[in-house]
């Protein structure tokens, strides 16, 4: 069993007693066993989401958050976890957005936090509001290509990378697991930062297709998600279609994950709603809005919020219905395409009303 | 012809942040007035930038307002979609020429806090969004312009948090700490426009918006501004036309650039 050196300033700051919390992220040697012990045999892999949640993402995994914050991100997976009841897991990613409204339902407990917010749309407070509760703890905290570096460290199959980021910032005085260092190549005075590669426990991708054995194929921003599926012990696969293999050796211009990372394989058509999915459907903009501007208000706000959006949901065709349906659905994919440029722009019209409070139009534009 | 309002101090701020980039420049943005600036930049003086952006996309086609830096606007039929990773690296190996990053909080060197408000990190009084890109960006970008609100609560004697490096002590401290990059160049306020002096490294009203002098810009930060030598220049304001364009053309709904009501 591998022991590790942290970061004794960060420890103490953190107030982290028991470091065993912080082993598993960087345990290589445990993360490659885990890679070994897999069937590698190519085999059909498709289960449901239900069957997918159940017995890969286990309480207290180091759990992922990908896809960027809103963007190819797995959300109805991870109302899945909720209703399930998953209990205690660490969230890491960059972004890492959506760790805030799993808090609450004690999803989770534990963040490696880099970004939590909705950029120009407002801050989240309920993630300031849960952190000040003690329930959620930060375990390290980072930027967003510091991290990003240690995801790609795992893919590449290294120990760490040398970055230059961090150097002097607060973030370091925060996060166990970096440190300041003399760049070893050179004799003269030269501080990098050393950042560790990165293994979460597993990892839940939504992409645009994939075949029965995980061959996964994503258009558009890919962020960390290559990186992220190499390194998981555990991998589901989430997609918007399942196509035949043939599909992907003739069109394989965005196969970026390859089957044998592959655990699960859910066809999972607007798994990524209400966020956006390149090439399928734009976000819901409002919805964002009101979480941000409503339910993050008060813990009563968010309860009843996920309430009516999670729990009086069976799945994403559920939660489709109350965006608009159908008509959200075309609304939601002429806006995407028009975006992407696939669709004609000239005359098309952006503008939408925002969310405010009390102003519900029935469909969430 | 409807006469035309004067611009808002948030037009101004766009106004000016545009004139920070050079024609055929690779620009890293973000979200909001950054981004209005940029492209406010490419329907006036600079039409052949290139826009980055953190979330992969860079040099897109044009088209409307991105709701955030994750829109399939940033990367509107883009040649290549980039990697976290590699689009930061992009940054760090001397291809981008200017970005923009947003604050809290800003000290006197231009170090910048996007993480909490308060003195404890464990219960902070308000716990903001944290670094995002904008350690990365602060630590190995050539040239960085900061824009923000200025007051003494946010203009501030010691950050809450550091979460990104400027001009670190000053002096040639940031680079004594290995950091990339010069440190910021400029910070863009609704009051004013600041550079660094160039040997302490301190922030120096450079010109003052129009309406406000020193002494009320002083007023409203809580470190001591340096001032330049002689009398201070009025910020260059926005022709007619290039208000038009702003109002018109770059954000017509006024996400961005209208005053909150």
């Amino acid at each position: 069993m591998a022991t590790f050196d942290y970061n004794k300033e960060a420890l103490d700051n953190l107030k982290i007693t028991d470091t065993s919390i912080l082993d598993r992220l960087v345990d290589a040697t445990s993360a490659r066993e885990a890679h070994l012990s897999k069937d590698h045999s190519k085999r059909d892999k498709r289960v449901s989401m239900n069957e997918a949640v159940a017995e890969f993402v286990k309480d207290g995994d180091i759990a992922t958050d990908s896809g960027f914050a809103y963007v190819r991100t797995p959300h109805q997976a991870y109302f899945e976890m909720i209703r399930q009841g998953k209990k205690g897991l660490h969230f890491i990613g960059s972004p890492n957005t959506n760790q805030s409204y799993m808090i609450n339902f004690g999803v989770c407990s534990y963040s490696h936090n880099s970004y939590v917010g909705a950029e120009m749309r407002g801050t989240d407070r309920n993630y300031s509001r849960q952190l000040k509760n003690g329930k959620v703890t930060i375990l390290s905290e980072w930027s967003h290509g510091s991290m990003a570096q240690g995801f790609k460290a795992a893919q590449l199959a290294m120990p760490g990378v040398f970055s230059k980021q961090l150097l002097a910032s607060d973030i370091l005085k925060y996060n166990p697991y970096v440190r300041t260092m003399q760049n070893p190549m050179r004799k003269d005075p030269d501080p990098v930062v050393f950042v560790p590669a990165l293994y979460p426990d597993v990892t839940i991708i939504h992409v645009h297709a994939a075949d029965k054995y995980g061959n996964a194929r994503i258009y558009g921003p890919i962020v960390n998600d290559t990186a992220l599926a190499a390194s998981a012990r555990r991998v589901i696969i989430t997609a918007e279609e399942i196509v035949p293999e043939i599909d992907i050796r003739y069109n394989n211009k965005g196969v970026v994950i390859p089957f044998m990372y592959v655990d699960a394989v859910v066809e999972a058509p607007y798994c990524a709603v209400p966020g956006n999915m390149p090439g399928h459907y734009y976000w819901s903009r409002q919805w964002w809005e009101k979480f941000l501007r409503f339910s993050t208000l008060t813990d009563e706000n968010l309860t009843e919020f996920m309430k009516y959006w999670v729990f009086e949901c069976k799945d994403q065709f559920d939660f489709v219905e109350k965006l608009g349906g159908a008509k959200w659905v075309a609304m939601a994919k002429r806006l995407t395409k028009t975006t992407e440029y696939d669709n004609e722009d000239d005359g098309y019209d952006f503008s939408y009303e925002e969310y405010k409070p009390g102003n519900e139009t029935g469909i969430y534009y | 012809m409807t006469e035309q309002k004067p611009a808002n101090p948030l037009e101004m701020v766009a106004f000016v942040l545009s004139r920070q980039i050079k024609d055929h420049q690779v620009v890293y943005v973000g979200t909001g007035l950054p981004m209005v600036a940029a492209t406010l930049a490419r329907k006036t003086h600079a039409p052949n930038i290139t826009l980055v952006y953190e979330s992969g996309g860079q040099d897109p086609i044009p088209g409307d307002m991105p709701w955030s830096v994750g829109d399939p606007f940033t990367w509107r039929k883009s040649p290549i979609v980039q990697e976290m990773t590699y689009s930061f690296a992009q940054a760090g190996n001397g291809y981008v020429d200017i970005g923009f990053l947003g604050f809290a909080q800003i000290d006197m060197y231009g170090n910048i806090n996007t993480h909490m408000i308060g003195d404890d990190f464990l219960k902070p009084k308000s716990r903001l969004t944290g670094s995002g890109g904008n350690n990365d960006l602060s630590s190995l970008n050539e040239n960085m312009v900061l824009v923000g609100l200025q007051s003494p609560q946010k203009f501030v004697k010691k950050l809450d948090f550091m979460t990104s490096v400027g001009h670190l002590a000053g002096g040639d401290s940031r680079q004594k700490a290995g950091l990339l990059g010069k440190g910021p160049l400029a910070v863009v306020s609704p009051a004013a426009v600041f550079d660094f002096e160039p040997t302490t490294k301190r922030m120096r009203v450079k010109t003052l918006n129009p309406g406000v002098n020193f002494d009320l810009c002083q007023l409203a930060s809580g470190f001591e501004l340096l001032k330049p030598q002689g009398e201070i220049p009025v910020t260059e304001m926005p022709t007619p036309d290039i208000l038009e364009i702003l109002r018109n053309d770059v954000d017509p709904r006024g996400v961005f650039t209208s005053m909150p009501s």
